[in-house]
């Protein structure tokens, strides 16, 4: 099978994760039709108690929000994770609204100016850059610009 | 109709690294010391129910308790293996209270036995590689470890409360304090504030000091009615109140291995955790301010603060001021962990919530040498597991 430069290019960490429109980046959840909870990743069910229609359909979710909390990871984590020129790098929290907290890797910005309550936006960039399997891609969030 | 349920014996092997030692030699030790306590031998023994291993032993399926009858006492008895992670030892404990106070039998032992793998827990078999697997996610997309979870709630308490890095370390340096004169903890000599700061940080705002780390350990409880409770010579020790739950939906904590939740005012942050210590408080028809100590599961500094406050303990914000002064001490009005808690034991998962029940029946008795609580009467356990589940143990001398 031969593998064209656009498809390295886009290649993602999993598949049904992200997904990219008109040039814009978004997660891909699901959404209750019955009480409109918003899931990330996308989930088999409706989880709310009360909810009894529970048919789900999925959504791109929104992409900006305000980082509620974060970390650094100093650790290399195990080798499940992959990533060229492994350094420390943060982790957060980002809220995109409707009750919706999402993790993810921070990105374009030093690791001693990150503050809660900061706007991010979604954004996808390679982990691994790799001969055989092209780029490998995942979501993470960075301040936001405005566009 | 149930009928009162008694802690007739407890037991643990200390916890370590034991690398010449199986499992299953573990859950022995532990087993014949819970049922030397209890003045009892195995013949005695009707039922036992273990705290199901993911890492070694119970014949690759989680059978530990079929296991240890196997080399111990084949005796036709009643064997349960229950899962339930970290919290699987005091489900354990629960499914054994419920055997002798429903009248099924009338003795029962609860146990959990492990030998930890070394460094962060990797991500167990059986999911698919694939975006249904958020314990598969987590990793592939982020390589957000355990303590990264527990650092992200850490950093927002320090936004909220001003909580600083001083008080954080203060409660691990509280750990190994009370673990100095408990011959079953691993982590026993005093450490200092410096110290803690000096040792490498793993996710910010937490330094290796101020996350658990993983150990080998067994303990075991046998349980029975009130007439083997008279018999044991020991102080009498009840079951006042026993409960498991899992999580709510809206629970704002960052739950391991997710990565998202769907927070929803008014949801009690660790629902899981909060809901069973309510069950166990009704059950037992006392409120916080009866409780003389309590055995939490401490993954991290930030869990000796934030919890007591989650279960109503204390005002939201008001851990760092006890911490600061002295009133989670062993001396003082709300002893936290008088054992030394997961930060001076390490964690053996499953054996870990056996071991905090333990804890609590010993203190009770006054049997706690080199860490006893003055004049403890009522004692409470609270556990996490992965999977949203929930235990906590209120036992009454």
């Amino acid at each position: 099978m031969t593998i064209t430069p656009a498809e390295l290019a886009t290649a993602p960490v999993v598949a049904g994760l992200f997904a990219t429109e008109a040039g814009r980046a978004h997660l891909i959840g699901s959404r209750c039709l019955g009480c409109g909870t918003l899931y990330f990743p996308q989930a088999i069910s409706c989880r709310n108690p009360h909810c009894h229609d529970k048919t789900i359909e999925q959504t791109a979710l929104p992409n900006r929000g305000i980082l509620y909390s974060f970390t650094v990871q100093r650790y290399r984590p195990p080798p499940l994770f992959q990533m060229d020129d492994w350094q420390p790098y943060a982790i957060g929290v980002v809220d995109l609204g409707q009750g919706l907290h999402v993790m993810g890797m921070l990105t374009d910005i030093a690791l001693d100016e990150i503050a809660i309550g900061m706007a991010m936006q979604l954004t996808l960039e390679p982990l691994i850059n790799d001969s055989q399997r092209g780029s490998i891609i995942t979501y993470k969030f960075k301040p936001e610009t405005l566009a | 109709m149930t009928r009162p349920v008694y802690v007739l014996g407890a037991g643990a092997h200390p916890w370590g690294k034991w690398p010449e030692k199986s499992q299953l030699q573990l859950a022995l030790d532990a087993m014949n010391a819970a049922i030397a306590d209890a003045a009892l031998s195995w013949s005695d023994i009707q039922a036992l129910v273990a705290a199901s291993s993911r890492f070694e032993g119970g014949m690759g399926w989680g059978l530990h308790a079929n296991e240890v009858v196997q080399a111990v006492a084949e005796q036709g008895i009643a064997c349960v293996n229950v899962g339930g992670a970290c919290a699987a030892g005091a489900i354990a404990f629960q499914t054994a209270y419920s055997m002798v106070a429903s009248g099924q039998c009338d003795v029962a032992a609860a146990m959990g036995a492990e030998r930890m793998p070394k460094g962060f827990i990797p991500r167990p078999p059986g999911s698919p590689d694939d975006v249904t697997d958020p314990d598969y996610l987590r990793w592939i997309a982020m390589g957000a470890t355990n303590p990264v979870y527990w650092a992200i709630e850490a950093q927002r308490r320090m936004h909220d409360f001003g909580t600083s890095a001083e008080t954080l370390a203060r409660a691990s340096v509280m750990m190994r304090r009370n673990a100095v004169g408990n011959v079953n903890a691993r982590f026993r000599k005093e450490s200092t504030i410096e110290e803690v700061f000096a040792s490498p940080m793993v996710c910010d705002p937490l330094h290796l000091l101020e996350i658990c780390p993983v150990s080998d350990g067994a303990a075991a409880l046998v349980l029975g009615t009130a007439e083997y409770a008279q018999r044991s010579g020991h102080r009498i020790i009840e079951v006042a109140g026993c409960a498991i739950a899992t999580g709510q939906f809206g629970d704002p904590a960052r739950r391991i291995p997710t990565v998202s939740s769907q927070v929803r005012p008014d949801v009690p942050h660790t629902s899981e955790v909060v809901t069973a210590v309510q069950r166990a408080c009704t059950m037992a028809g006392i409120g916080p301010e009866d409780i003389d100590l309590l055995e939490m599961a401490d993954n991290s500094s930030w869990h000796l603060l934030a919890w007591p406050e989650l279960f109503g303990f204390l005002e939201p914000g008001q851990g760092d001021w006890m911490l600061n002064n002295g009133k989670l001490d062993i001396g003082g009005t709300l002893p936290v962990n008088p054992s030394g808690g997961f930060l001076s034991f390490g964690e053996a998962t499953t054996a870990q919530a056996v071991l905090q029940i333990c804890e609590l029946a010993w203190q009770l008795r006054g049997d706690a040498t080199g860490h006893q609580v003055p004049d403890a009467k009522v004692a409470m356990s609270a556990v996490l597991g992965l999977g949203a589940n929930g235990a906590s143990v209120i036992l009454k001398a």
